[in-house]
């Protein structure tokens, strides 16, 4: 079964209070896509317009070809895996798989064959006779990931499945939830406000603030061009550094130093706020023309050792990381010499909505 | 620190001292009278305080001697039948209504408050009120009966020896429902909200979700419920003093162990009017026992019950 998930203007409000005012997304078919922003910004709240649990007040949500706006809960054929598992505490691990199917009418021995497939597919056949309560988190959330396959959904919801783990639990479930979600070929919608779990598991995310979709892409498209400042902050770390463009010569000025870029939008010299991963800066003993500042932290975290620098024309201070090497690190105060990797940084206007690198 | 005081008072016995109150007041309230009603249930005389010793002359009587027998086994079934339809039209009712509270609609609040209203009321005012209702002549209910083209319906509901039980267990239930309502429905409050979402995705009915889900999760408040409705309705008195007297009128059709009781004990039979403490003694001692066999039955099977969950 290919379903793909089309949103068109979708609208909520909670009385008065407009919650999200125009979202409109294409999810396709087989893809796990990811619904990613910070607390509050409405993604539970569009996930479960798309379930069927929340009214819509506007727009038209899309299953393939039907429109699901008035369609009951029961009806969609969806498969929903909940941030506390939702599993029934006073069935068997076997019964909750069983459960969708039960609904179904289907034949004892079906519902037991499909059942056990699921339960292996999870690997807690062994488990099956346990109650809930006799099971650890991770395995728990197995036990909601098959209950809601189980059944051959059309669509998988996913509301941050992973945040009641511990941090190492987390790492192998959200592989696990890719693996399985490869393999049944089944579209999935994921919820999360963790960057790194996004990135690692998604095909494409939106990422969302206030309601809005602030961009739509791959981990990589949205990590290497973010659309606009908010994005660059929320999926990695960046440094925002107040630059001049001259359109002419297609350079960027920061202070003293300059550095050219040749895929900029602009026609005009113009004020820009430079974007500048801390990975992205690069050391030098001597340069004819370079960014000066000082180092005033210095942090090792292992493989890499991150710094602050102040830089010295405008005294602001940014992040840079450098990968740990086994001689002395700078020492605090040291005065050092910078230069920037000009291909991979983001110019955005001065407004902050509008990342000025063309895209390729 | 904590730990050393915790340990002091375990080795000195020092814990005794706190629970010392309560257990006193435990004890000469509570204790002590029901240890000297049954110690009174061996002994006969008129008057209330009855002197002679019988042993188990009460209790032989009671279950033998033709004049106490008919009175006692009428009462005691009589009791049993107005528990069960307590159990099972009150509790029922209960969990309807309740099950309906659960969902949030407009008006809830206003629902809530006119299904809970009639336990504020007094017992007696209540039943006073419905011995009006019911009035064969000029109550409500036949009065809309025959307005309605119905009066082959119109009955005396009170006057009929098979009716005038279930009448008065009726509005009993009729004051007592909010109770069993509000226990359900913070027991299907408590019930995660995900849980039941996660069934109706699954593609659960409504009618699949109550008895499949919400009901097993809350058969801890059935529990409760069902041994308060035991307990309350077993000691039930004052409906049918309300509405039929002390002697349970028609004919003891409504007589129930209460007011068997008090008949007995309290007040005397008619026309003699000089109360049988021992007896009356004998009768509550019988009641207890029901009811603590029954409770302790109940608290057997939910601890194995929980032990199991
Ligand atoms: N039932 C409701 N009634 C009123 N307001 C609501 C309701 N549910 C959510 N909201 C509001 O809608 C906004 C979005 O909530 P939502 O739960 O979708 O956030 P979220 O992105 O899932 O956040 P989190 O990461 O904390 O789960 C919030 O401001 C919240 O207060
Ligand atoms: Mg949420």
């Amino acid at each position: 079964m290919s379903v793909n998930i089309k949103i068109n203007n979708a609208v909520k409000k909670f009385g008065e209070n407009t919650v999200i005012s125009d979202i409109s997304v294409d999810i396709k078919d087989k893809e796990l896509f990811t619904l990613l922003g910070p607390s509050g910004c409405g993604k539970t709240t569009l996930l479960r317009m798309i379930a069927g649990f929340n009214t819509i007040e506007g727009g038209e949500f899309y299953f393939n070809e039907k429109k699901i706006n008035d369609m009951e809960v029961s009806h969609r054929n969806i498969g929903m895996v909940f941030q506390n598992y939702a599993i029934f505490p006073h069935y068997s691990v076997r019964q909750n798989v069983e459960f969708g199917l039960r609904n179904r009418k289907l034949d004892k021995a079906v519902v037991t064959e499909e059942a056990d497939k699921f339960l292996k597919l999870m690997q807690i056949y062994e488990y099956r006779d346990r109650k809930p309560e006799q099971l650890s988190g991770g395995q728990q959330q197995r036990v909601a990931l098959a209950r809601a396959l189980v059944i051959k959904p059309d669509v998988l919801l996913m509301d941050e499945p992973l945040s009641n783990l511990d941090a190492k639990l987390r790492l192998e479930m959200r592989q696990v939830i890719r693996d399985v979600q490869k393999e049944v070929g089944i579209t999935t919608v994921y919820v999360t406000h963790d960057q790194e779990e996004a990135m690692a598991i998604s095909d494409r995310i939106a990422v969302m603030d206030f309601g809005v979709i602030q961009h739509i892409g791959t981990p990589q498209e949205i990590y290497h061009r973010p659309s606009n400042t908010f994005v660059a902050t929320f999926i990695g770390r960046t440094n925002f550094v107040d630059a001049h463009y001259l359109a002419n010569k297609k350079l960027v000025e920061v202070g003293e130093y300059n550095f050219k870029v040749d895929n900029i939008s602009l026609e005009k010299n113009n004020d820009v706020i430079l974007s500048v991963r801390p990975e992205d800066f690069l050391f030098h003993e001597e340069a004819k023309t370079s960014l000066k500042g000082v180092i005033k932290d210095s942090f090792f975290l292992g493989l890499n050792t991150h710094q602050l620098v102040e830089l010295q024309h405008n005294k602001q201070l940014v992040e840079v990381i450098r990968e740990s090497s086994l001689e002395n690190e700078l020492p605090i105060g040291e005065k050092i010499s910078l230069s920037i990797k000009g291909h991979k940084v983001n110019l955005f206007s001065k407004d902050s909505k509008e990342n000025l690198v063309k895209r390729s | 620190m904590a730990k050393n005081i915790k340990k002091y008072f375990q080795e000195n016995g020092i814990w005794f001292l706190f629970i010392l109150p309560a257990l006193l007041v435990y004890l000469i309230f509570m204790a002590a009278p029901l240890l000297d009603s049954m110690r009174l249930s061996f002994y006969t005389g008129k008057g209330y305080t009855p002197t002679e010793f019988v042993g188990l002359q009460n209790y032989i009587d009671l279950f033998t001697n033709p004049i106490w027998r008919e009175r006692f086994f009428g009462a005691l079934k009589n009791t049993f039948i107005f528990f069960a339809i307590h159990m099972i039209v009150q509790n029922s009712l209960g969990l309807f209504f309740a099950n309906l509270l659960a969902n949030d609609f407009r008006g809830r609040g206003f629902f809530r408050t006119v299904i809970f209203a009639p336990a504020t009321l007094s017992v007696l005012v209540a039943g006073f009120l419905w011995t009006l209702i019911l009035n064969p002549h000029w109550g409500a209910i036949n009065q809309t009966l025959k307005a309605i083209g119905l009066a082959t319906w119109a009955k005396p509901w009170l006057g009929e020896e098979n009716l005038a039980l279930p009448v008065i267990a009726l509005t009993s239930v009729w004051q007592w429902v909010g109770m069993p309502t509000v226990l359900f429905l913070a027991g299907l409050l408590g019930i995660p909200e995900e849980l039941l979402e996660a069934a109706r995705v699954d593609g659960a009915s409504s009618g699949y979700v109550f008895w499949r889900i919400k009901l097993p999760l809350i058969k801890p408040v059935i529990g409760v419920v069902a041994i308060l409705t035991f307990v309350d309705n077993f000691n039930a008195f004052d409906v049918v003093y309300a509405m039929a007297g002390a002697k349970g009128e028609p004919g003891y059709s409504t007589d129930l162990l209460a007011t068997f009781f008090y008949r007995t004990g309290i007040a005397g039979e008619h026309p003699i009017g000089i109360p049988n403490m021992g007896m009356g003694a004998a009768i509550a001692t019988i009641t207890f026992v029901i009811l603590m066999v029954g409770v302790l039955f109940w608290l057997y099977s939910s601890r194995k019950n929980e032990d199991l969950v």
